[in-house]
């Protein structure tokens, strides 16, 4: 078992509060990513959770214990550092079979023990080398290794890939999802990168400044984002933001006047709403050339031609950033003006707090992301 | 071919030498009294006072290496007096000095740079202006002329040094080692034998290098006060046994001095063996 339960976790460094009331339930099995800038207390919070930092107020509980005086091995979770943190004049045998050591456990257990290990993790030629002679993504199966080797309830894992180049990253993902499959442990990632957090997680918890800006699946941060923060942080290019007049709310959706255009968004309505001015949330891979219920007039000052896409950057006439993701053969130049066209229901609605109104969609039923329809 | 060599470390003839005139210089200020201690060493008493004096000894012989054995019999047990006294004070200081680095490059405690502080202002005094004090002290314990009385202020006086020294190298180990081992279950006293004193041992080694020194130069002032058996004598003290009532063997004070030294050139040479560096290769990512 691996239940993790955080109830109202606060952390303070002097009088700076890091992070706020944080209240999450993690249930057994489940591969949750923490993600968000850098700064939001993301990394404190698993360090927190692994015994390294101390919790100021709030619980941390584990399998029903609470555990917050209790030392790393006896919350029953393991961790893996940022940085790898390899004893270097051990080989990679001796890492692996460090925590066994400090159980005292008897030597041909801890030998079939770290075998076992290896062989998961494709080591097995490697464990009598020293970590310095290992390349990095076998550093980091290593450091893995110490980690699987002790069996632990909960996983750590604090930005493990983030020294890995591109091609390897790549890689080790697939590696830890399979691994992750394997062992059916819980376990809890936080990293920086958007990537990482959409392709591994069960559920992403977005952290924004100390505080838990949403939880969700994946899919339903990308669909449903319940804030202009997670709809800005959520997707890559970043979300355009168009701020918008509210012109009336009924039970079709809400009317907006964007750039001398009316359009019915349908979201959910809210009282009061009428008047005011809105922020319009345009994914860029969601604008057309040409047609749409909505169409914006941009002059494009720098575009990115990827071959599989093309990416144009322009600014509307109040100075907001406007990007459009486009097929790769889209016939736009810079400096020439394009018409970009939006469908109403891809579009998503922000009020004057920057809470979203509810779109009318059931993201699960939508098998795949909405990159591809429409087109 | 020779490699043409990198270009920051291409210099033109004259500033070639520039740079070995200025090491000649200085290496000769530095090395002409070891080269003229020797000479004096292979020289026949009588031709030290020659004049015109000649610096090349006319038919010399390493015979004073022999004789100094006869002129003074104890010399033996001086060099193993030195050598005794050294080998103490730097194994009570390492086994002070690395539990007490480690704590100060990693634990956050109350007075700990107060502490830091007081042990650089400690060293800022050397020993001279305590002896009388300490003589003192050391006669109302009555441990006067005891080996005791050689190593106790040797130990007090080198092991803040060592700290400092010891502290810087241990900060340079990544944090994040005695992280994993503390989330894997290691003690304190785990993770320092198991994971931080086999990294540290370079730094180690430095410490008990310049603390052997250290002891071994500061042995003659402290030998000299607290100390008046001949049979406790260390090395420095003991070369005062040449200066005869009437005249000074030179040539065996010469030879005594360069054997003297001997045992603590063969023990750095040793020591140096762990003076590796890039032992952390491959603990982080740097």
């Amino acid at each position: 078992m691996g239940q993790l339960f955080l109830n109202n976790v606060q952390k303070f460094y002097g009088d700076f509060e890091v992070l706020k009331s944080i209240r999450l339930e993690v249930k057994d099995g489940e591969f949750v990513v923490f993600v968000g800038p850098s700064g939001c207390g993301k990394s404190t919070l698993l360090r927190m959770i692994a015994g390294l930092d101390s919790v100021s107020t709030g619980d941390i509980v584990i399998d029903g214990v609470r555990v917050n005086d209790k030392p790393p091995v006896e919350r029953g979770i393991a961790m893996v550092f940022q940085s790898y943190a390899l004893y270097p004049h051990m080989t990679v045998f001796e890492n692996i079979a460090f925590p066994l050591r400090v159980e005292r456990l008897v030597e041909e257990k801890i030998r079939e023990k770290v075998e076992g290990v290896a062989r998961i993790l494709q080591l097995d030629k490697r464990l009598q080398q020293k970590p310095g002679m290992l390349s990095g993504g076998q550093r980091q199966r290593v450091a893995i290794g110490r980690a699987i080797v002790r069996e632990p309830k909960i996983f750590l894992f604090d930005e493990p890939l983030s020294n890995l180049d591109a091609a390897l990253r790549a890689d080790m993902r697939i590696e830890l999802s399979k691994l992750h499959q394997d062992l059916k442990a819980t376990m809890i990632y936080v990293t920086h990168d958007q990537v990482e957090a959409m392709t591994m997680a069960d559920r992403i918890v977005v952290l924004n400044a100390g505080s838990i800006a949403q939880v969700g699946a994946p899919l339903e941060l990308y669909h449903k984002p319940q804030n202009l923060f997670v709809a800005g942080f959520i997707g890559n290019p970043k979300m355009n933001f168009v701020p918008v007049t509210c012109e009336a709310a009924g039970p079709e959706g809400v009317t907006v006047l964007c750039q001398g255009q009316r359009a019915v968004i349908p979201v959910a309505p809210r009282d009061n709403l009428v008047g005011k001015t809105l922020t319009l949330g345009i994914r860029p891979e969601h604008t057309h050339l040409g047609h749409g219920d909505l169409l914006i007039d941009v002059v494009p000052s720098v575009i990115e031609r990827l071959g599989v896409n093309t990416v144009a950057y322009a600014s509307l006439p109040g100075g907001e950033a406007y990007c459009a993701l486009l097929p790769g053969s889209a016939p736009v130049r810079v400096n020439e003006t394009m018409k970009t066209g939006i469908r109403a229901a891809d579009c998503h609605l922000f009020d004057a707090d920057g809470l979203a109104l509810e779109r009318r969609i059931d993201w699960q039923k939508l098998e795949l992301p909405e990159v591809t329809a429409g087109e | 071919m020779k490699e043409p060599a990198q270009l920051i470390n291409r210099y033109k003839w004259y500033e070639i030498l520039g740079i070995y005139c200025g090491i000649f210089v200085f290496l000769s200020f530095v090395l002409a009294p070891f080269v003229e201690g020797f000479l004096v060493s292979l020289k026949p008493l009588s031709q030290l006072f020659s004049s015109p004096y000649r610096f090349v000894p006319e038919n010399g012989s390493f015979a004073a290496y022999r004789t100094m054995w006869e002129s003074v019999p104890g010399f033996g047990r001086y060099i193993f007096n030195s050598f005794f006294i050294s080998g103490i004070v730097t194994t009570v200081v390492l086994c002070m000095v690395v539990p007490a680095a480690y704590a100060f490059a990693r634990f956050e405690f109350k007075g700990r740079g107060v502490l830091l502080a007081a042990f650089l202002a400690v060293n800022m005094f050397s020993g001279a202006v305590l002896l009388i004090p300490l003589f003192r002290l050391m006669r109302s314990f009555g441990v006067l002329n005891t080996y005791f009385a050689m190593i106790v202020p040797g130990v007090a006086f080198l092991i803040p040094s060592a700290i400092w020294l010891l502290r810087t190298y241990i900060m340079r180990i990544p944090k994040e080692l005695d992280e994993a081992a503390y989330v894997d279950g290691a003690s304190h006293f785990y993770t320092l034998r198991r994971v931080i004193l086999p990294i540290a041992m370079p730094g180690i080694t430095v410490v008990a290098i310049t603390t052997f020194i250290g002891s071994y130069a500061q042995q003659f002032i402290f030998a000299l006060t607290f100390n008046a058996k001949t049979e406790y004598m260390p090395l420095p003290v003991g070369l005062f046994a040449y200066f005869g009532r009437q005249e000074v063997i030179w040539n065996e004070l010469m030879a005594a001095s360069f054997v003297g030294i001997a045992p603590a050139m063969i023990v750095i040479f040793f020591l140096q063996r762990y003076l590796v560096s890039g032992l952390t290769a491959g603990a982080v990512k740097q």
